[in-house]
């Protein structure tokens, strides 16, 4: 492009600029042209303690809105995204969210990562009853602080990562259920939640609790755990682990010579150092999974493919559940047909509320406080490979139980 | 709570305190020869434990191989730390001072690993890495019994250095009292600096063993400091068998109330510790005359 363009361009931008500001700053919502490209209104942590999770959110959003605007955009206008940093910053973000609904007067907002950042964001969308979508934030919480405009774009709160698992473990027959479970959990309110969410549910079922282990996030030695893990010789050992912890846990289990029937660990085993870091002693462990680019579900086929060549590389579980957050807007404003502030937000809020949406990690639904209603995948490594075993549907290859010596 | 438990619970304690005993003696040394207060040495544990799994990477050694060359590589740097660094701090506050220097040398250290080797957690692989055998009923891991093997090693060595040799007369002079020492014509100077450079060497041996059966990230060093400054301050500061006697005891106490208490609360157990010597007998259980006039 030469000067001349480019500074054309540059007026012309200029001037829709200050014709849009013009417009909205009257009724807010006179003036809406079929031509005018949809704003949408994010804050995200792209500098200090969740930038790295944050730009995959920001991956995620604009491998949507490149989805959106290529194929013709929603209710045929473009999607223009407006990203502002919160440095990780919980005032930052209330600051931000204030900005873009008040002055930039944008049509709709996504949600920032993070529980500790969707809080109080949340709180500002809901003072000026915006829809409120987020791809973070599944500790429970989010879902108690009375949020009537909030949904959260992913499969399942903590407490549900399991549920698949449990699933399968009650249909056994008598005989070969489980009789006896051991937990380690950490301190943390998600790690905890995916470990007791399972509890709760085998507890109920007559599944004995043999040793119930907390731990500080800084443990580092878990031989003490797993001496009492071991002792039990409990038939399932469920750990709700981040990543070293579970590494550190599996090694001292093995070392006491403890073989459980069925041993399931959040996190840690998805990651692709995993294998690595326990000696290949992988098979047969299980954990619960939130995305996964093989996941056969038919938008999320054509999301792996756009995004690789976006991007050059897979998704991950931030860039899918940002663009989730994308597909469940769209999806409300397509149905309703409106996509601006005022009553607008109102009719997509109860649109979601009542309906479900097909997404890159399944299709979706919610309860009154947001809560979706699904439950994570259940992957278990099978010769050498992590594959989606639960539920049958979605399934790779068969769950396998009990579980090959480690 | 069964029988066979508490023996394993015991065993461990014991493997666990063997490594504490190592880290503990090095820490102390720095204080009985300098009066000198270093944050940093978990952070060179941690270093050392990097540049163990960095060999068994790069060159597929044995991480225990590495200590060929980061023993003496840490005893010269030992050397030049505290002929270069402490040595420029006043005499009268080398004592917080010290704290000061070191726990910015900690920072430097834990703020390079992570640039060098980022921050994903590293995990040596050996075959032998989850291998044990049973013992009066109880497992014992072989990386573990290695290292705890590596350390008994290391500390017979140290007291046979310290008691045995001119160097160590030498050494223990300085402790004691470094006026009267210089008198006889010590060079203290010189022995400060060797000795430093010991206590260094302690953390490179510790790091090795470490490795073997630990994830290692950078800021692993801060989850290490405080038990260890606690165990030095029970065993009487500048003790080293009181560092190894309170490092031991700490370690299977420590062991054995995780059992019914869990570990959230059987870490405090060195902190515990601490309170109660310092209310009972602050120059620490083991500590000689040095101690007490601190």
């Amino acid at each position: 492009m030469n000067a001349r363009t480019a500074l054309r361009l540059g007026c012309l931008a200029g001037a829709a600029a200050l014709v849009l500001t013009a417009c909205s700053g009257g009724a807010g919502t006179g003036g809406e042209d079929s031509s005018d490209p949809i704003t949408i209104g994010i804050s995200l942590p792209l500098t200090g303690d969740f930038s790295e999770p944050g730009k995959g959110v920001q991956r995620g959003y604009e491998a949507w809105a490149a989805a959106v605007n290529s194929s013709g955009g929603l209710l045929g206008r473009q999607v223009e995204l407006r990203i502002l940093d919160d440095q990780s910053n919980a005032d930052r973000v209330v600051a931000d969210y204030e900005q873009l609904i008040a002055q930039d007067q944008v049509d709709l907002v996504f949600g920032p990562f993070s529980t500790r950042l969707v809080v109080p964001s949340a709180r500002v969308a809901q003072e000026y009853g915006m829809l409120f979508v987020e791809p973070a934030g599944a500790a429970a919480e989010v879902f108690e602080q009375g949020f009537d405009n909030l949904f959260y774009a992913a499969p399942a709160v903590a407490n549900d990562h399991y549920n698949h698992l449990a699933d399968a473990i009650l249909a056994m027959p008598e005989g070969e259920r489980p009789r006896t479970a051991a937990y380690a959990a950490m301190d943390d309110p998600f790690a905890q939640g995916t470990a007791y969410g399972l509890k709760e549910k085998l507890e109920a079922a007559g599944i004995q609790t043999v040793v119930d282990e907390v731990y500080p996030p800084n443990t580092t030695d878990f031989s003490s755990i797993a001496a009492q893990i071991a002792d039990s010789q409990a038939d399932v050992v469920v750990g709700g682990t981040q990543y070293q912890d579970a590494v550190n846990l599996i090694v001292a289990l093995r070392q006491l010579g403890y073989q459980p029937k069925l041993a399931a660990f959040s996190t840690a085993p998805t990651s692709s150092e995993f294998a690595e870091a326990i000696g290949g002693a992988t098979e047969g462990i299980v954990a619960p999974t939130g995305y996964t680019p093989e996941a056969p579900y038919p938008s999320n086929v054509e999301f792996v493919q756009r995004f690789t060549a976006q991007f050059g590389t897979p998704p991950g579980e931030d860039e899918a559940n940002a663009y989730t957050t994308g597909q469940v807007v769209a999806a409300a404003v397509e149905a309703v047909g409106c996509a601006e502030q005022g009553e607008c937000q109102q009719r997509l809020i109860d649109w979601l509320r009542t309906n479900t949406v097909e997404t890159v990690v399944g299709p979706l639904s919610w309860d009154a406080q947001g809560r979706p209603q699904s439950a994570h995948l259940i992957q278990q490594y099978v010769d050498g490979r992590i594959r989606i075993v639960l539920p049958a549907e979605a399934a790779e290859a068969g769950f396998t139980y009990p579980k090959a010596p480690w | 709570m069964s029988g066979s438990l508490l023996v394993q619970g015991l065993v461990l304690g014991i493997l666990l305190g063997g490594l504490y005993a190592l880290l503990a003696a090095g820490l102390t040394l720095y204080f009985g020869v300098m009066r000198v207060v270093m944050i940093a040495h978990a952070a060179f544990l941690v270093l050392a434990a990097y540049l163990a799994w960095d060999a068994n990477v790069r060159f597929g050694v044995d991480p225990l191989a590495s200590l060929i060359v980061t023993v003496p590589l840490f005893f010269a740097v030992g050397v030049g730390f505290q002929r270069l660094l402490i040595a420029r701090l006043r005499p009268a506050t080398v004592t917080m001072m010290s704290v000061l220097l070191t726990f910015a040398v900690a920072l430097v250290i834990e703020g390079m690993l992570g640039f060098v080797y980022t921050g994903t957690q590293r995990r040596v692989q050996l075959s032998y890495g989850a291998a044990s055998f049973e013992l009066f009923g109880a497992q014992v891991a072989v990386v573990k019994l290695i290292a705890f093997g590596l350390a008994a090693l290391s500390l017979l060595a140290l007291y046979l250095l310290l008691t045995r040799t001119r160097f160590g007369q030498a050494l223990r002079a300085t402790i004691q009292h470094p006026q009267a020492a210089r008198l006889i014509g010590i060079d203290t100077d010189k022995v400060a600096g060797y000795g430093f450079g010991l206590g260094l060497a302690t953390a490179a041996v510790g790091g090795a063993a470490l490795s073997l059966d630990s994830t290692i990230y950078p800021s692993l060093h801060w989850h290490w400091i405080g038990p260890l400054m606690a165990i030095i301050v029970v065993g009487g500061l500048g003790s080293i068998p009181g560092a190894a006697v309170a490092a031991m005891l700490l370690g299977i106490v420590q062991s054995l109330l995780q059992l019914p208490l869990g570990t959230t609360w059987a870490q405090t157990v060195f902190y515990l510790a601490l309170f109660v010597t310092l209310l009972v007998r602050p120059q620490g259980f083991f500590g000689g005359r040095l101690a007490q006039r601190f």
